[in-house]
């Protein structure tokens, strides 16, 4: 992303959950009195198991959803006081299954769809078009047809499409299932850039690694409400692990190695690596 | 008794170019054969081929030869096939029928089509489910199951036709750490204690160390690398190949660059 | 002998280690309904629905709309469906004001005006047949709407396959019931995630009819892929086997069902043959 682009995102806001609960129609109760902050400019991945709540959480911040009891606050505004598409502008959502999410015949123009709705055209649309196909490695795609893609592309283009939105909070469902090892790499690179320029990014995930490597922050959910909050290396650290195998996760693999051999915390493979060579001169 | 692919080349209806081939592969029962690749390195395509669902029901053109257990595969009839190799999608929610009203009868959806005495149904219902740890879920909803609870149900619904042959095409893209250890462990117990041959495409190279006995890696529609998973897994051309390595492998590679030679601690420590 | 891969020995399924015993068929899945007109076989429900319809249709005049109407009223009254009826009758609301109005106003060769204010002269033989005509409507929809609504679409599809109706009949009937609720939930979920990027779905009627090609992309592509997903999805589920499938439950068939479709059958012809015959109308 060009520094011009990133300039023009406005700053984003603080986002307080204050003892939010849903339920769904059918009465399944998906957030049981939740309590989150998340300060502008964090990169927070929200892990659980399936069906914790993950989701719903995250279609609060765009006004999809509104909680059955509890508020949601950006800057102190009740989110429920501002209309969906204004929203939009702030919060870019981009959804698990870009099948329900893709609806124009070229890549270019998917990506334009959501910065046309924000009033965005000429040459900063044609701007904003460029860096998030660089972003997402889809450069070479521009007239393709999105349905002519595979589904790991496809996932791409939708997060490009809501990339391009340039919302000061950016927000991905389960960015990295069914990439490859090069995916999942690209969707860190995003992770990484967007919260260079001073977006908030926010990511729903199973994958503790990506959890682990991408973010500043792990939040971690279970039956509806926060179970663990903390920088990775205080989540994934020995302690907490009953919590996360009772919120049917496991801590990663860097992790349970430095635990075993007496390191401390060491969630990623290049804590583990550093604080292994760090070891090797008193162990020669 | 093997399920065997011996120079498979298969191109879609209407396409010019291959998407799969030359493959040759063979499953034997009780064993897991992990296939792993890069996204559109022809892994689906694979599942496809192997389960006779490609050309046989949507067509296209095939060369080469698929045999299971001594029989030609274009000899059988789909529902025939259906019961030798079993194949599980991706994305649970298009391989459920939407037509049932319980995950009970979801499952006993494919005994029902065999024409099975109720009975015999009921049982292999409360087995398959059993085998996945998931009975609790038999009263539910299909349509209103999570990502991963729907893919644990389909791959039941495919255990209860009991084939002797699994394709699975990425069962635990979207499982929780907890529903992929549980998916992996299911399928060794039923590899092991039925003697079902396993074809496991995965992205968790994790996951196939610790189950796979064979693995081939695709490279653009055709087999770059096979072998016992551990060589395959240990070989630098992983990387190139859009494959990455599992983390003990990673964690060793790492550290040699680095200068400092923890085999042994790694070894222990993630043993 | 060769064994079965997957399968535990025969007869050692209730003591394999880490097999699950075998425990039988579960009450949710032969749920019985319960009252005297849920009960009935669902070919029961349709025989008189179809009555209801016909005599609605072809009793000329007040007389057939009424009739039926009170059977329906008890009926409903007697199995707790009120409610949901006259939801149906709410959601049928919109077509009933466009009959009024139009019979109203502009019923061909009406000159009975009841009274007239420039061109617009509203007429009393056309309030009486646009009132017939929505009475008709209403309880034509109310008698299908009742069956339905009383009748599991598992149970009819049951008692289809008992009947006779191949496999690939029943999963139409079954996949054309359930596809407007899915289809509903569909456009749902597609219209979140164009609303998140700042689709206006709730503007003026221009933004929002402009709106409408956005959302029928991803529903006409999604909707199509599916089906190949699907088909193979079935095959790969035995589904083209040959031979009847095996029904888990089957509805009962008591003999005062037959009895009812008897009478309905003979009452719904008795109602055409007087109708041809011109004595009633």
């Amino acid at each position: 992303m060009s520094a011009a682009t990133a300039a023009r995102t406005t700053a984003a806001p603080t986002i307080e959950f204050e003892g939010v609960s849903f339920a769904y129609p059918d009465g399944t109760q998906a957030l049981d009195g939740l309590d989150l902050r998340i300060e502008p400019g964090e990169t927070v991945a929200i892990v659980g198991q399936n069906g914790s709540g993950k989701s719903t959480l995250v279609k609060h911040l765009n006004g999809l959803l509104r909680p059955t009891a509890g508020r949601v606050l950006m800057d102190g505004e009740d989110v429920r006081a501002v209309h969906v598409a204004r929203l939009a502008a702030r919060v870019g959502l981009a959804f698990q299954n870009p099948d329900r999410q893709l609806c124009a015949g070229s890549v270019k123009a998917e990506i334009e769809f959501g910065p046309r709705n924000l009033g965005i055209r000429g040459a900063e649309l044609d701007e904003r078009v460029k860096a998030a196909l660089d972003a997402v490695g889809l450069a070479g795609e521009v007239d393709t047809n999105p349905y002519d893609m595979g589904y790991s592309r496809r996932k791409l283009l939708a997060i490009a499409s809501v990339l391009a939105m340039l919302t000061p909070i950016l927000i991905l469902d389960e960015p990295t299932t069914g990439q490859d090892a090069r995916g999942v790499a690209r969707v860190g690179s995003v992770v990484a850039a967007a919260a260079a320029a001073g977006r908030t990014v926010i990511a729903v995930s199973h994958d503790m690694r990506f959890a682990a490597e991408c973010f500043g922050r792990v939040v971690v959910m279970r039956d509806g409400s926060v179970a663990l909050d903390g920088a990775p290396a205080e989540v994934f650290a020995e302690p907490h692990w009953p919590e996360l195998r009772a919120a049917n996760l496991e801590p990663p693999l860097p992790a349970v190695a430095g635990a075993r051999l007496g390191l401390g915390s060491t969630p990623t493979d290049a804590t583990l690596v550093a604080a292994l060579v760090e070891l090797a001169p008193e162990r020669g | 008794m093997s399920l065997d692919l011996a120079a498979v080349r298969y191109r879609y209806a209407g396409s010019s170019s291959v998407a799969l081939g030359p493959v040759d592969l063979r499953v034997e029962p009780g064993m897991v054969v992990g296939v792993a690749g890069a996204n559109e390195s022809g892994k689906t395509t694979l599942c496809l081929v192997a389960a006779g669902m490609a050309p046989g029901v949507i067509g296209g053109r095939i060369e080469g030869s698929i045999v299971v257990d001594g029989v030609n595969a274009a000899t059988l009839r789909p529902h025939e096939l259906a019961q030798r190799c079993g194949l599980l999608f991706q994305r649970a929610a298009t391989q459920l029928t939407h037509t049932t009203a319980t995950v009970f009868e979801e499952v006993a959806f494919g005994p029902c089509n065999l024409s099975l005495a109720a009975d015999e149904v009921v049982e292999r219902v409360w087995w398959a489910l059993g085998a996945l740890g998931i009975e609790a879920l038999a009263p539910r909803e299909p349509t209103r199951l999570s990502g991963g609870q729907g893919q644990l149900v389909a791959l039941a619904s495919v255990l209860a036709l009991r084939p002797k042959y699994l394709i699975l095409d990425e069962p635990t893209s979207e499982l929780d750490p907890a529903g992929t250890a549980l998916v992996a462990d299911a399928l060794v117990r039923a590899a092991r204690e039925t003697g079902a041959g396993i074809l496991l495409v995965e992205h968790k190279t994790d996951v196939l160390a610790r189950i796979a006995d064979e693995m081939v890696v695709l490279d653009r529609g055709s087999v770059a690398m096979r072998g016992p998973v551990a060589d395959i897994l240990g070989d630098v051309r992983l990387a190139d190949l859009g494959v990455e390595a599992p983390a003990k492998v990673r964690l060793a590679r790492d550290l040699q660059a680095a200068g400092a030679d923890f085999t042994a601690e790694l070894a222990s420590a993630l043993g | 002998m060769e064994r079965s891969p997957l399968v535990p020995d025969p007869g050692s399924a209730a003591s394999s280690p880490g097999l699950p015993r075998n425990l039988g068929l579960p009450e949710y899945v032969t749920r019985r309904p319960s009252g005297f007109y849920r009960t009935l076989n669902p070919a029961t429900k349709l025989a008189i629905a179809a009555l209801e319809v016909v005599t609605v249709f072809l009793v000329p005049g007040w007389l057939g709309p009424i009739a039926v109407l009170l059977v329906l009223a008890v009926v409903a009254a007697a199995s707790h469906t009120a409610r949901a009826l006259a939801v149906i009758g709410l959601a049928a609301s919109p077509l009933v004001i466009s009959i009024m109005v139009v019979n109203l106003f502009i019923l061909p060769g009406a000159v009975d005006p009841i009274f007239r204010a420039g061109p617009i002269a509203p007429t009393w033989s056309g309030l009486w047949f646009g009132l017939l005509t929505s009475t008709r409507l209403l309880v034509f929809s109310s008698a299908v709407a009742l069956a339905y609504v009383t009748t599991p679409v598992d149970d009819l599809l049951a008692d289809m396959s008992r009947r006779g109706l191949g496999r690939r009949g029943v999963f139409v009937v079954g996949a054309a019931v359930q596809m407007v609720p899915r289809t509903i939930e569909r456009v749902g979920e597609i219209m979140d995630a164009q609303r998140a990027r700042g689709m206006d779905t709730e503007g003026r009627i221009w933004r929002r009819a402009r709106a409408i090609v956005p959302l029928a992309a991803p529903v006409v592509f999604g909707a199509l892929t599916e089906v190949e997903e699907r088909t193979m999805a079935l095959e790969a589920r035995a589904f083209t086997a040959p031979g009847r499938q095996t029904q888990l439950r089957v509805p009962a068939d008591r003999s005062r069902d037959r009895a009812l479709r008897w009478a309905a059958l003979l009452a719904l012809a008795g109602v055409v043959v007087l109708r041809l015959s011109g004595r009633v109308g």
